[in-house]
Formats: C-alpha cells, sequence, structure tokens
C-alpha cells in the first residue's frame, strides 16, 4: 500500500524521534550514561604570585602544594619560575615545594599554576558513635597539645564542661564545640591567634576559631588537625583559609567553624596542607610578597569523559591530538544550522544564506560574540567601501570579489596594527577570526548589495548578525555540546525538526505584517 | 461589545483570512515545487530560452533585433544597429533591470543614437556596454548573451501612467490559468522601476473585466497616481481579454505551470509578452487586497469546468 505524503512525513519524524529516545533510553538503562553528567562544572585555574627581592644572597621559599583527592582533582600544575629551583617532597600527607637559589636579586619571581575541580562533600555521621578509648597512632598523634593548641590549659577544659563537649557520644560532642567555634565574633584580623586568646578575646578570625575547635576536640578525645588551604574566587587575594577535620569512624571529616559547615566541605575550598603550619616560609632578609591568582572557567564534568563511551567521538579527538573546541564546533554546527532555518523560515528574518550565521558564530566561539560582529561589520564596511569605488570601472564579477578579499584581508590586519599601537590588546584579535567565513560574509554582503540594493543588504547584515548572535548563544553552551557529544543521536531530532519544517507551509511572523492588511477586520 | 470580545473577533478573522494569504513557505511548498521543475528555470530566467520558445508557440513579444552571443559578435551587432532607432538592448540573464539600455533615434549627422533621456550613445560606447553583458558584469555569472530588441511604444493608458518607460501588467498563471493580475508602475520616487517595495505603485485589474479596482503606493491603498495625481481606479485595460490569452499562450509554451507572465499592451493595442518569472512575488496579494487562496480555486475551478 501506497503512503500518502504526510504520512511519510509523519513516520519518517516518528522514526527519527522514536530512534533518538532509544539510543538515549538503552545508553541511559544499560550503558550507566548520567544525563546530569552533561551539565559543566567550574574548573578552578590557581597561580601563585610570589615575589621576592633578594640581596644577591641564598633563598629558600617554602610552601604547600594541593593533591588530588575525594573534594579535588588538581590537574596541569606547571611552574613558570625561573632562576628558582623547585624540589618537592612529602612531608606527611602534606605536599611541600621548595623553591631555592643562590645569587637571587631583587624582583624574583616564582610563578606555580595548576587547575583544581573542586566537588562538594559532605558526611553523614551516625548519631550513636561513642568517643573510642584508643586510636591508631596516625590518629592518636592528633590528640596532643601543640603550642598555639592549648588542650589542657584550665579554661579550655572549663569550657569544654561548660558546654557539656564532654559527655555524649562523638557527634553531639563535635556539635557543641562546632556551635561554640562559631559562636566567636569574626573579627577580619589577618595574624596568627590561639586556642585560648580566641577563646578569651570571644572574637577571632578563621584560623583562632579553627584553633580554638580543634584545641576542645582534643580535649574531649576527639583526634583533630588544622586544614589550610584557599576559598577559590575569581581574582586576586593574599587571604587564605583555616579549617579544621576531626578523625569519626576512622575518617577526616571537615568542619568550618568560620562560615558553619559542619561535617561538610564546600565545593568552592581548596586544601593545600593540614596541620597547623604556616603556608609560606622564607630566608630571613628578603622582602617577600605573595598573592593567589584565581580564574574560574567552566569545563565539562569529568564523568561524562570518563562514562559516555559508546561513540566515543571525545576519545578520538584525544588520541588524534585535535581540540576539545573543534569537537564541539563541528558537533554544534547542525544545531545552529536550525536556529537559522527557524530564523528564516518561521520568523521571516533574513540573513546571508544559510550556513554563513551558524559558521559565524562557531568562528566566535574561540574570539567571543563581540569580536565575531566587530570582524562582520569590518568587512561590511570594506566591501561598501570598495563596492562604491570599483561601481564605475564596471568590473566582472570574480576579479571585483578577489579585490574584496583583498581589501578585507588588509582591513583586518590593518586593525589588528592600528589597535596594537593603540594598546587595545582585544581589537587585535580580530585578526583570529577564520578569514574564510569573513570571505564568503563578504561575497554574500556584496551580491545581496548589488542585487537587492542597500536597504536589503542592510536588513540582511542585521539579520546575520542578530541570528549569529541566537547562534552563538545555544551553540556556546557547554550542557549542551556535552549532550551532543554523549547522546550524537540528538542530531537525528535536529534533522526530524528539519523535516519538519521543510514542510512547514505557516506564514512567517514577518509576513503577518507584511499582509497585516488582508489578515486585519473582524471575523 | 467589548473591547477584549472585538479582539477576540478580530483574531478570528485573522485566523480564517490567514488560510487565504500565502506566505513564502507555503507557495514554494505548495506552487512552485510542484509545478515548476528546477531543470526549467533557465526557460524563465533566460529571457532569450524564453522568447525561443515563444516563437515557436506563437505568443507575440517584442521584435529581436540581434543577439551578441560573444565578444566576437560585437563590432557585427554595432554595424547592423548603425542608421536603426528606438531598440533596447538587455542582457538574457540580467537581474533587477541591471544592463538594460534603451536607445532613441539614429542622429545620421553626429553618427551616434540617442538616449532616452536624449544623451549622445557613440557606437564605441553601445559596443562596451555589449561586451560588458556578454562578459556577465550585469548577471552575476561568468558570461551571458545580449539580444537587442524593438522599443515597444507603449498603448497611451500605459504611457500616462508612467511617461518615461514601460509598465507592465503582471498576470500570475497556475498551469496556464489567470490567477491574479496587476500593473506595476515605476515612480520618480521608485527610480524608474517597477519594484513595490522602492516606491512603485501597483494596481489590481479584475480578471473578469480588465478594470482596475484598487491600488496601492508604499503599503496603502490610493486613488490617484501619488505623483501626476492621474485617477488609477476604474480604468479599463485595452484588449483585456487579449492580454489574458497571451498570457495563458506564454505560460503554455513552458514546461512551468506557476508563473509570472509580464505582459504590455502597445500603440497598436497587440498585447506582448516581455518575461516569465518561475518564482512570482506574493505582494500582488496585498495590491489586490486579497489572498491567493480563493483566486488559485477559482483558477482551477475554472480551468475544470
Amino acid at each position: 500500500m501506497a503512503l500518502s505524503h504526510p504520512h511519510k512525513l509523519g513516520l519518517t519524524v516518528l522514526a527519527l524521534v522514536l530512534g533518538t529516545a532509544g539510543l538515549m533510553a538503552y545508553k541511559v538503562r544499560a550503558l550507566g550514561y548520567r544525563l546530569a553528567d552533561i551539565l559543566p562544572v567550574r574548573q578552578y585555574e590557581v597561580t601563585y604570585a610570589l615575589d621576592l627581592d633578594g640581596h644577591g644572597g641564598d633563598v629558600r621559599v617554602r610552601s604547600f602544594l594541593p593533591s588530588s583527592d575525594a573534594h579535588q582533582t588538581i590537574s596541569e600544575e606547571r611552574d613558570q619560575t625561573s632562576g628558582l629551583h623547585l624540589s618537592q617532597s612529602m612531608e606527611g600527607p602534606n605536599r611541600v615545594a621548595t623553591w631555592s637559589g643562590a645569587d637571587v636579586p631583587n624582583g624574583a619571581r616564582i610563578r606555580h599554576a595548576f587547575k583544581v575541580l573542586p566537588r562538594r562533600v559532605s558526611y553523614d555521621l551516625p548519631a550513636g558513635l561513642e568517643v573510642p578509648s584508643a586510636y591508631p597512632p596516625s590518629a592518636a598523634a592528633w590528640l596532643r597539645p601543640e603550642k598555639e593548641i592549648q588542650v589542657d590549659a584550665p579554661e579550655i577544659r572549663a569550657t569544654l564542661q561548660r558546654i557539656g563537649g564532654d559527655q555524649g557520644g562523638v557527634v553531639e560532642r563535635l556539635r557543641r564545640i562546632h556551635a561554640l567555634a562559631a559562636s566567636l565574633q569574626p573579627r577580619p584580623f589577618k595574624g596568627t591567634t590561639d586556642a585560648l586568646t580566641a577563646l578569651r578575646l570571644g572574637e577571632s578570625s578563621c584560623n583562632g576559631k579553627s584553633r580554638l575547635f580543634v584545641a576542645l576536640a582534643r580535649a574531649a578525645g576527639i583526634p583533630a588537625r588544622l586544614v589550610g588551604g584557599l576559598i577559590l574566587e575569581p581574582g586576586a587575594k593574599r587571604t587564605s583559609h583555616q579549617w579544621v577535620e576531626a578523625w569519626v569512624a576512622g575518617h577526616w571529616v571537615p568542619f568550618c567553624p568560620t562560615n558553619g559547615h559542619f561535617a561538610e566541605l564546600p565545593e568552592r575550598y581548596l586544601t593545600l596542607y593540614v596541620g597547623d603550619e604556616a603556608l609560606f616560609r622564607h630566608t630571613a632578609d628578603v622582602n617577600f610578597d605573595y598573592r593567589f591568582e584565581t580564574h574560574g572557567a567552566l569545563v565539562p564534568s569529568p564523568q561524562a569523559k570518563a562514562t559516555f563511551t559508546l561513540f566515543d567521538v571525545w576519545g578520538l579527538f584525544d588520541r588524534l591530538r585535535l581540540p576539545f573546541a573543534l569537537l564541539r564546533t563541528v558537533l554544534m554546527l547542525p544545531v545552529g544550522a536550525l536556529l537559522v532555518v527557524l530564523f528564516r523560515n518561521v520568523v521571516g528574518m533574513p540573513t546571508f544564506g544559510t550556513f554563513l550565521p551558524a559558521l559565524l558564530a562557531a568562528s566566535a566561539g574561540e574570539t567571543g560574540a563581540g569580536y565575531g560582529v566587530l570582524a562582520v561589520l569590518l568587512v561590511v564596511a570594506a566591501v561598501a567601501a570598495v563596492r562604491w569605488g570599483l561601481t564605475r570601472l564596471e568590473l566582472l564579477h570574480s576579479p571585483t570579489l578577489a579585490i574584496l578579499l583583498a581589501a578585507v584581508v588588509l582591513t583586518l590586519l590593518t586593525t589588528s596594527m592600528v589597535a596594537e599601537r593603540a594598546g587595545i590588546a582585544a581589537l587585535t584579535r580580530v585578526t583570529m577570526f577564520p578569514i574564510a567565513v569573513l570571505a564568503i560574509c563578504a561575497e554574500r554582503f556584496y551580491l545581496s548589495l548589488t542585487e537587492h540594493g542597500a536597504r536589503a543588504a542592510g536588513k540582511e547584515l542585521a539579520g546575520t548578525l542578530a541570528v549569529m548572535l541566537a547562534c552563538h548563544a545555544v551553540m556556546s553552551s557547554l550542557a549542551l555540546q556535552v549532550l551532543v557529544i554523549g547522546f550524537p543521536e540528538v542530531l537525528l531530532l535536529v534533522v526530524a525538526a528539519n523535516v519538519y519544517l521543510g514542510r512547514w507551509v505557516g506564514m512567517r511572523l514577518s509576513e503577518y505584517r507584511r499582509f497585516r492588511g488582508l489578515l486585519g477586520g473582524e471575523a | 461589545m467589548s473591547a477584549l470580545s472585538r479582539a477576540a473577533a478580530r483574531l478570528r478573522g485573522a485566523l480564517v483570512r490567514r488560510a487565504e494569504v500565502y506566505g513564502i513557505n507555503r507557495r514554494n511548498l505548495a506552487l512552485v515545487y510542484p509545478n515548476n521543475d528546477r531543470r526549467h528555470y533557465p526557460l524563465a530566467d533566460d529571457k532569450l530560452l524564453a522568447k525561443e520558445r515563444f516563437q515557436a508557440a506563437g505568443v507575440p513579444a517584442p521584435e529581436t533585433l540581434a543577439v551578441c552571443e560573444g565578444l566576437y559578435a560585437v563590432p557585427g551587432v554595432v554595424e547592423a544597429l548603425r542608421g536603426r532607432s528606438q531598440f533596447v538592448v538587455k542582457p538574457a540573464n540580467g537581474a533587477g533591470g541591471g544592463g538594460i539600455l534603451v536607445v532613441g533615434g539614429w542622429d545620421a549627422e553626429a553618427g551616434c543614437w540617442r538616449k532616452a533621456g536624449g544623451e549622445p550613445l557613440s557606437p564605441r560606447t553601445l559596443g562596451r556596454h555589449l561586451a560588458d553583458v556578454v562578459f556577465g558584469v550585469h548577471s552575476n555569472q561568468l558570461e551571458d548573451r545580449a539580444f537587442v530588441e524593438r522599443r515597444v511604444e507603449p498603448h497611451p493608458l500605459f504611457a500616462g501612467l508612467w511617461g518615461d518607460g514601460l509598465c507592465d501588467l503582471r498576470v500570475v498563471t497556475l498551469r496556464t490559468s489567470p490567477v491574479m493580475a496587476m500593473i506595476r508602475v515605476p515612480t520618480a520616487e521608485s527610480g524608474g522601476r517597477a519594484n513595490l517595495h522602492q516606491g512603485g505603485l501597483g494596481i489590481a485589474v479584475d480578471l473578469a473585466t480588465g478594470r482596475t479596482f484598487r491600488a496601492l503606493h508604499r503599503g496603502r491603498p490610493v486613488e490617484r497616481h501619488p505623483e501626476s495625481g492621474a485617477p488609477l481606479l476604474g480604468l479599463e485595460l485595452p484588449a483585456w481579454p487579449a492580454v489574458l490569452d497571451v498570457a495563458r499562450r506564454a505560460a503554455a509554451a513552458v514546461p512551468l505551470g506557476y508563473l509570472g507572465v509580464d505582459v504590455v499592451v502597445d500603440r497598436e493595442v497587440r498585447p506582448l509578452v516581455l518575461e516569465i518569472n518561475a518564482r512570482p512575488g506574493l505582494e500582488i496579494q496585498n495590491v489586490n487586497g486579497r489572498g491567493l487562496g480563493p483566486a488559485l480555486a477559482a483558477a482551477t475551478e475554472g480551468r475544470a469546468a
């Protein structure tokens, strides 16, 4: 039996949609894909920027570097220091870095950078845990008093009694100690505060609160230690942060009395070391200054990369050493083209061709949408100027276009050169824009200008830029990119949408305006 | 009646009338694709190919005086035209009226022609224009053909609407049946082009009677010519049955089912087909004040009857 045309279309769309749904369901059910993994995560790049004015003698600077654990993944670590030698060693759980050099001059710079992918970690503490009578040696070491953690001071003992921290189970004791340490007035004091001083003053910054927590916990018979690190936020800062860990049922469980986190470590905490340590130590006689520079960026979730394995284009690109940016651009192009189709056939917005806005958006993925708009406007200005100059010569089509290309290239280079002279670093990047795409743009604009006039060409230009921005917004969505990488069958949905739109006879939005005279009046 | 229910009634009305109006998507899917095979487009796009078909089918068209197939033919064509008056040079594949040169009388003393505006046109300049055309300067392609037509002297009714050139009748046909018609009149504002978007004037013609009944300028209905003040409505077009007849025959001469046939009526009241368009525009709906839907239905019914 022959199928009628609408049925053929309906079946095609249905088959594509069902095929996509089936493949996606199979991956989630049988292969363990998780849809939530398409959501990007925030990765931070942290740089230690240490500056020292030496006097020409030997210099040593000692600090801590982070390790990967359940809470944080450290990658792409690199040292860009010159003139000083970096040596690393493990001291207990801490990674110690020592930069040393002889005859270190004024203005020496240590630059050490790494990327960190942090995760929030929280613990469910069972309520009925009793305080153990003995601990393994590694944990028991964290019960002893230290210089600034006065476990045995009478005031500490008395306070523990007063709050009932010496009674009940582990969790109950920690809750009371946490509440007390958290109740201290906050104080933006940068120096060191010992546990006793913090208790006496009733106010402290993070390190005093944390020391008081540790002192009380140890006094209550629970091993506890200071943790030092950073709170990750974009920008440059000198402030580090301290919180604590307590030994509960064989795990070091994090607490932050300063910011009120109980048995949890927020995502943006970067752990650098444990113990009552100084973050930086250096030889005397040098001027030492430091800051931490942090940049945040969304990156695909590592779980997605690890588990999306059926049609593993991601792994393929890694093996071929092709950039991830290329992969996502390629996979997003059909999505961008669908968007252009929607704008052209449903909205009625004219553009330079079907692919060009999507191609422009893809090209702008690297430089940013603003540069894309700027590059297009520069090209269009060059084309308009050259056309104005060439019309009286009445040249043939192809040579005219070749002249346009020369003008486009010269315009971009001139812009970069002027921008460099003027010190506008950002503007120099227009030259990075793919010239092939701009050349097509120039040709399209020229054709439109000659065939339909300046008004129509201007409309197409405005439409192209608007659709390009829309494409850029959609195509640069990291979640959508990872979705298509993990579930390439989503592109079948794009095909289905195009099949439907390919037979859609509805009026374009712009035509409601164009034919408003025919539509007006009451029924 | 409350404002809300009035708005609802307007919306219902718009939705009903929407079914009658053809947008570009619907025109392409319902009219152009099923009726016009892409490989036959050149018969409409190339004016010379169309004219060959017209000649074979006996469809009246302006007389072709010369065809210039390439650079080698330019001197011969210029020589053949020496001494002749009143002709038009056109590119076979021109777009938007580009490359059309209207030539008036031959000035034997000066050895040159006079252009429509009276400026001299030397044989050398004419040769260069022909060369440009065959090189595709006006066609956005690598090469083209130029042809020379006798200049049509329009019927006084049309000359009265626009004195400086031709205004043509556009008859939209579906499988050779006329569907809708309008006159496209250039204005000084539109720069002598009949393009309705650039300020040209559209005048709707009743298919049954050949009378003008509506005129549109810049999207607004008008009763008089915005520049000359000449009345535009109720004009009775000359030789109307003959106009429809040549439109039908022109449409039948090519294997394209949905067409815009451009017809002029000359001083001797003869309808002549100027060219055909395989993707006729939709503005004719605004000019006629109604959608193509009912008109298409009526046209196909009329044919079946």
